[in-house]
């Protein structure tokens, strides 16, 4: 009887550790990921004062300055690879949930004073989705254990907007 | 003939025997292969004789039917029953078979004194020099995360669940060396190597909060490395380690083209004469690391002297100082910040902004202590110790940097006044004092400045125990008080109430219910500094974290083979310290209030094969962030549900085999890249050791499966390492 216990224990074990499914490899905008993947398309010069652009999104569409800081994912990305030209793939980690506005942030050197202070001088939006129908305005985002594919849109070193832009005045 | 001789003897009294009711019963007790055994032999539960050095036994016993136990130490006993008349005698002879003996272990931490585990009201588990020394491993951390109810985080130890994970920063378990506190002065955190792996003893693990005797961060547990005793003449012990990584399991993960390797030596060397006793080790090891920018040396060294004037009498020094210098990994490469051959993650590869980091950490501590048993009522014990850590983070973005002393002293007393009870006070004092240009306070966090903290913390304690029957009765309490850069912060009470009741059926029971408390550390306290641009601000309004935990537990021997330990235990914490976001900072602040309330279960046996020992260990852990302001009720981070190890080795002769097997479930919650992809943690280790006279060959292959995980965001725990060890012992 001992015996047959410990074959069952035995078994049991070899069906655990078979189960031998640790983290494997991932391609960029993979399906069963919680993500947003597409391309963006860099226009103009970069400036010389470029830190990083990096790509954000935000459950709703910022009412205030405050809201600017409700980004997700938290903390954000690294920024996207030089070279900031041509074009290149891109894949931003979310949690399922629905995002108003998917937007490129370009950083200039420096660094941030306390409660982002300097926000406006460091700051600018680069770029973001736009609504398919309507270019003018922010495309939505829906992100449900899927990786929502072809979020493609341009990056415009000759055309961001500072946080005032947005949420005057400007200093 | 040796009846007849043992008859003749027992002539004499036979007739005064007859007189008054009673009877002679003689014989022999042996082993199985006939050799004699002094053993004890009882008469109706009272020991009537011990057998001479022949196995012969004769005593004189009541008349009539009466009961004998023959018992020996090692040897399962027999019970014999027999009946025999008044001026009669009776010859018996005992064969006695091997048992395993299942020896009490004898702790030190539970009660700041030595008491029999069995005695202790809280849940302790041992990790044995021989576990140590089974795995070919580098620093205690290794082994001491096998033992029930433990997990290490990316090296932050983690009690029933108690610290999380917080890169390192304010520890909720409590590290001691030989009864010394060892928590860093500055962060709070646990340096496990400081004490090199071969002058370890064993490890001792107190559950639950322990503040009643050792106050702050004792909240979640307390860890006692227990350094060897000096053996009496010369010793000497030469070690080496050799290893290598195994290469990522994908080839588009590959990130080198070389095989990783790891290679140490240390030598250890004692003396111990009646009255001076010393020893000293050193050593050295490096290791490439199974990941990018991983490599690692480590320089270490570490001696321990003893006088003892009298037998009662003993004054201990004990200190070691260990570097390392090691490339800092940070978090693994994200699709784009690095060649990524078009992978959402690169997990051996690292993140651009990570490449050039590295670490320089130097960390040491002196102590000496005076231990006196003055009376067989009173002993006394006085230490004062240092510890010291040095680290500068070299970063590509400005170098950060801190030195910190923690200077302590203690006094305590062991009184055991008539009547069953022991009474235990002391009292203890540290300050600590830090200089560095990241723990400032400055309220700008891109100034570079250094700047100089202390904190400072006073405390009495007394616990007592009280025998009532066989049952023990524990009841104390510890005041501290802290204070921090000279102004008065906060005063702590901890008060610990814990029973213990042996059962002839179910074991022996055990509850206790206590409160434990932790102090900020002055990192947490006054870390000023930029993260990704983001600016993580000072808060020196921290207050201490509490919590209170109760425990149920029981200590069973289900036969002579089979061992359990189960307890229950609940802690409700207050006030918990955690990095909080608003208002686009990041700010130490006592925001959560938390529930962590589970099952620990242990399983040990030896049984059904010869010299194969196992032992299963479950933790079921409950940990919930309770709700406050906006944030509703949640998982606690990092945390698992459900911990499992399994552990067997099997020994014949010389040669030894073993494994070990730990699932981790899922973590529910991390407070971090939430979105990234997590799994269970399932790692199987095998061992193997072979000892020819003063040699001895060690190996492991650690994570057998090349199982890829992280335990932390975006972090590559140790892939499939082996290693072998080979220790000359003099």
């Amino acid at each position: 009887m001992p015996n047959r216990r410990s074959r069952a224990a035995l078994v049991a074990l070899v069906g655990v550790v078979a189960c031998n499914e640790g983290l494997q490899p991932t391609p960029r905008c993979a399906p069963n990921a919680a993500a947003i993947c597409g391309r963006v398309t860099f226009q103009g010069t970069e400036p010389d004062s470029t830190e990083g652009v990096l790509i954000v999104a935000y459950p709703t569409f910022p009412q205030s300055r405050n809201d600017l800081l409700s980004f997700q994912p938290f903390p954000p990305p690294p920024s996207l690879p030089r070279p900031f030209a041509g074009s290149q793939f891109y894949t931003l980690p979310l949690r399922n949930g629905r995002y108003e506005w998917v937007v490129a942030v370009w950083k200039k050197v420096g660094a941030f004073a306390p409660g982002f202070g300097n926000a406006d001088t460091l700051l600018k939006e680069a770029g973001f989705y736009r609504d398919q129908t309507n270019p003018t305005a922010p495309g939505v985002v829906v992100v449900h254990d899927s990786s929502s594919d072809s979020v493609n849109f341009v990056i415009d070193f000759g055309n961001m907007h500072p946080i005032c832009t947005y949420f005057p005045p400007c200093p | 003939m040796r009846s007849l001789l043992l008859g003749a003897l027992a002539i004499v009294p036979l007739r005064a025997a007859s007189a008054q009711g009673t009877a002679a019963l003689y014989g022999s007790v042996r082993d199985s292969s006939s050799r004699p055994l002094r053993a004890v032999v009882r008469v109706n539960g009272h020991p009537a004789t011990v057998a001479d050095t022949q196995g012969r036994f004769r005593l004189s016993v009541p008349a009539g039917r009466v009961i004998v136990r023959v018992s020996f130490l090692g040897f399962q006993s027999v019970d014999d029953t027999v009946t025999v008349a008044a001026g009669d005698s009776l010859e018996r002879d005992y064969r006695l078979v091997p048992a395993v003996a299942l020896l009490q272990p004898v702790i030190v931490t539970a009660g700041k004194r030595s008491q029999l585990l069995s005695q202790v009201v809280t849940s302790v588990a041992l990790v044995t020099d021989t576990e140590v020394a089974r795995r070919a491993i580098t620093t205690v951390d290794e082994a001491v995360d096998k033992a029930p109810g433990v997990q290490f985080l990316n090296g932050q130890v983690n009690i029933r669940g108690s610290s999380g994970y917080v890169q390192g920063l304010g520890s909720r378990v409590l590290m001691l060396v030989d009864g010394v506190p060892a928590n860093q002065g500055d962060r709070g955190g646990i340096n496990w190597d400081l004490v090199p792996l071969e002058d370890v003893a064993r490890v001792e693990i107190v559950k639950g909060a322990g503040s009643a005797l050792y106050g702050s961060a004792a909240l979640g547990g307390v860890v006692n490395v227990i350094t060897r005793e000096i053996p009496s003449g010369l010793h000497a012990r030469v070690r080496a380690l050799g290893g290598v990584y195994a290469d990522p399991p994908h080839d588009i993960w590959k990130f080198r083209d070389y095989t990783g390797a790891q290679e140490g030596l240390d030598v250890t060397a004692s003396y111990g004469a009646d009255v001076v006793r010393g020893s000293y080790t050193a050593g050295g090891w490096h290791s490439d690391g199974y990941r990018g920018q991983d490599r690692r040396n480590h320089w270490q060294t570490a001696g321990k002297a003893q006088w003892l004037p009298s037998p009662t009498t003993r004054v201990t020094t004990s200190g070691s100082w260990a570097s390392d210098q090691y490339e800092t990994p940070l978090i693994w490469c994200t699709q784009g910040s690095c060649d990524d051959r078009g992978q959402a993650f690169q997990p051996f590869m690292i993140d651009a902004s990570g490449r050039g980091a590295f670490t320089r950490s130097d960390k040491g501590y002196l102590a000496t202590t005076v231990d006196q048993r003055a009376s067989e009522r009173f002993a006394w014990q006085a230490r004062g110790s240092w510890g010291r850590t040095h680290f500068t983070d070299f970063q590509p973005a400005g170098d950060d940097w801190g030195v910190a002393n923690r200077y302590g002293v203690e006094f305590r007393g062991e009184v055991r006044p008539p009547g069953d009870r022991v009474v235990t006070v002391g009292a203890e004092g540290s300050f600590s004092d830090v200089r560095t240009n990241i723990f400032t306070g400055d309220t700008n966090p891109a100034s570079s400045v250094a700047r100089t903290h202390d904190q400072r913390e006073f405390a009495a304690y007394a616990e007592g125990e009280h025998r009532v029957g066989t049952v023990r009765l524990v009841a104390g309490t510890r005041i501290d008080h802290l204070d921090v850069d000279g102004g008065g912060l906060a005063t702590v009470l901890s008060p610990r109430l814990g029973v213990v009741l042996p059962t002839a059926r179910v074991g022996v029971w055990r509850a206790s219910v206590g409160r434990g408390f932790r102090a900020p550390s002055l990192a947490e306290r006054f870390v000023s500094t930029l993260v990704q641009g983001i600016p993580v601000v000072p808060n020196p309004n921290l207050r201490p974290e509490t919590a209170w935990s109760v425990e149920l537990g029981d200590a069973a021997t289900l036969s002579s083979a089979v061992r359990t330990d189960a307890a229950l235990f609940w802690t409700d914490a207050y006030d918990l310290i955690e990095p909080t976001v608003d208002n686009g900072r990041i700010q130490f602040r006592n925001v959560t209030r938390a529930r962590l309330a589970g099952l620990d279960l242990a399983v040990t046996a030896t049984a059904p094969v010869a010299g194969l020992s196992s032992t299963l260990s479950y933790t079921f852990l409950h940990a919930r962030q309770l709700a406050h302001d906006s944030v509703p009720e949640r998982p606690l981070a990092f945390r698992p549900t459900h911990l499992l190890t399994l552990s067997a080795d099997y020994q014949r002769g010389a040669i030894g085999v073993g494994g070990d097997f730990r699932y981790t479930s899922r973590l529910d919650r991390v407070e971090i890249y939430e979105a990234d992809p997590r799994v269970a943690e399932k790692v199987l280790n095998l061992r193997a050791s072979a000892v020819w006279g003063a040699w001895t060959l060690r190996a492991q292959l650690a994570n057998a499966l090349n199982y890829i995980y992280s335990q932390v965001p975006r972090t590559l725990a140790p892939v499939r390492t082996l290693a072998a060890t080979i220790t000359w012992t003099y």
